[in-house]
């Protein structure tokens, strides 16, 4: 990477790494974008819906949650996202929210102008096709967790949910080892997966007992990959990660060819 | 008259008549598909994107202990597989009824979508929407009743064929069996069944042979807790109902 991009580009030109090949060209324009940086504290909106942003929120350090709240105030969280993450990357393209966005924890966001942005994609095809990716996976992971919350145990539900964040941290290059911070409250895991608070925590302190996971404070350790997978019945390849991406992960299964139409 | 391609796409913006024209040019060839045939699999990487010209078709998965989850449902004018264009599929989509498919090669769609950057911008807001949609359901799962579900699946259905011009007087056809609304809502068939019969009794709907009949619009919206602010159709589409 050129070294005069600021660590805030590089979030950005990172994540899309993950799921793109990038030419030299491509992230020295990436790393041109003007970006507006700024701090949110913990429980803070950045989007409300209803609203018509005209830039889009990179995240740069923090946990930020997409959710709705119905009618009744009961709330459901829609994802999770890290940085590097533009978790309104569709504002870009549709003007009113029709969700919110809001910080786990405290943090710092760039807002990217639309203009920019489309600006860019209109000049390098590649770029659209990297951004429209992301959206394309942002809704695969949608799906995933609609057949959890649909299909899937109590138990899958959260051990699906802790190897999500840990495949998805190491590919983006915020851990290196198997600890990674999950600074989410039982209450919002149980809004993230349509559970109660009692459920959830009875849930986790059995991850805890059969040594698949360990936590202190809000680091989560996980212990014994492989039996997290299979409690969680978990199968990267909706992430859509580039081979590579992350080497804990086994490849993505290569596509089978389809028939001649 | 327009495709029903070109008309979904202008849902969300006009075209100009050079982009009309490049997108009625996509589509290479028709074929038909039967019922319960599979128009894309999990795991395949398409050459093609296939949209749907004539019948519905459904997305779904299903899990390794054999449970499966419908994600959404797709009208004439839905590109099904528009995801194979840059990704390997991770899901399935079946034809609900007898479909006519148009397939577009994926080199030519690259092409039209390079010279008309916002025929690129009128696709990728269709898997927004889809995206957008996909949440809704999973609110719905998460925190939504059965009567609400139920209710709010009918609602979003209605609203979408009505704005392909697929509603008249109120009626539209929505051939899913009380399976499949099983399948799409996570419940069991005898809640789904006792919940249909509610939202019957209460005058509602009717809901027969595969025709769905909106008889009480501004009841059903209630009792789907229903807010079209998801599908996007900003002001393009009033939607009215007849008699409401």
């Amino acid at each position: 990477m050129a070294a005069d991009t600021s660590s805030e580009h590089a979030r950005l030109i990172r994540k899309l790494e993950t799921i793109a090949v990038l030419s030299a060209p491509e992230k020295v324009a990436l790393a041109g974008l003007p970006l507006r940086l700024k701090s949110f504290l913990e429980n803070t909106d950045l989007t409300r819906e209803g609203a018509a942003p005209t830039e889009c929120c990179l995240i740069i350090e923090g946990l930020v949650c997409r959710y709705k709240v119905l009618g009744a105030g009961q709330r459901q969280i829609m994802s999770l996202h890290l940085p590097g993450d533009i978790p309104d990357l569709q504002s870009l393209h549709l003007g009113v929210m029709d969700h919110s966005m809001g910080s786990l924890t405290a943090g710092r966001a760039a807002y990217l102008p639309h203009t920019a942005v489309r600006d860019l994609t209109d000049r390098f095809p590649n770029l659209t096709a990297a951004l429209w990716r992301d959206s394309l996976i942002d809704a695969a992971i949608t799906r995933e967790w609609l057949c959890g919350i649909g299909r899937r145990t109590a138990h899958q539900r959260i051990a699906h949910l802790i190897c999500e964040v840990f495949v998805r941290s190491r590919a983006l290059h915020l851990i290196e080892e198997k600890t990674f911070e999950l600074s989410i409250t039982q209450a919002e895991l149980g809004d993230a997966l349509g559970l109660s608070t009692v459920h959830v925590n009875r849930v986790l302190q059995d991850l805890r007992r059969d040594d698949l996971v360990t936590w202190r404070g809000k680091s989560i350790l996980v212990l014994d990959w492989e039996r997290l997978r299979i409690a969680g019945d978990f199968d990267p390849a909706y992430l859509h990660l580039l081979d590579g991406a992350v080497s804990l992960t086994p490849r993505e299964r290569p596509p089978r060819p389809v028939p001649a139409d | 008259m327009v495709s029903r391609l070109t008309a979904n796409l202008q849902l969300y913006g006009a075209l100009s008549a050079d982009e009309q024209r490049a997108v009625e040019s996509l589509v290479v060839s028709t074929r038909a598909a039967a019922v319960g045939e599979d128009l894309v699999t999990e795991g395949d990487a398409p050459t093609h994107c296939r949209v749907l010209l004539e019948g519905q078709a459904f997305r779904h998965r299903t899990l390794p202990d054999g449970r499966r989850q419908i994600m959404s449902f797709h009208i004439p004018g839905d590109v099904c597989d528009l995801q194979g264009m840059f990704l390997a599929m991770d899901h399935n989509v079946t034809a609900l009824t007898t479909c006519e498919v148009g397939l577009i090669p994926h080199a030519r769609l690259n092409d039209v979508m390079e010279a008309f950057p916002r025929v690129a911008r009128s696709f990728w807001r269709t898997s927004l929407v889809e995206a957008a949609i996909f949440r809704e359901w999973m609110v719905g799962m998460g925190r939504r009743t059965a009567y609400t579900r139920i209710a709010h699946l009918f609602c979003e259905m209605v609203v979408r064929m009505r704005a392909a011009g697929l509603v008249h007087q109120n009626r539209c056809q929505f051939p899913i069996t009380q399976q499949h609304l099983s399948d799409s809502l996570g419940l069991s068939a005898v809640h789904t069944n006792r919940t249909l019969q509610a939202l019957r009794g209460e005058g509602l709907l009717s809901f027969q042979g595969g025709e769905l009949a909106i008889l009480d619009w501004a009841g059903l919206k209630a009792a789907g807790e229903f807010d079209q602010g998801y599908l996007h159709l900003g002001e393009n589409v009033p939607m009215r109902l007849a008699g409401v």
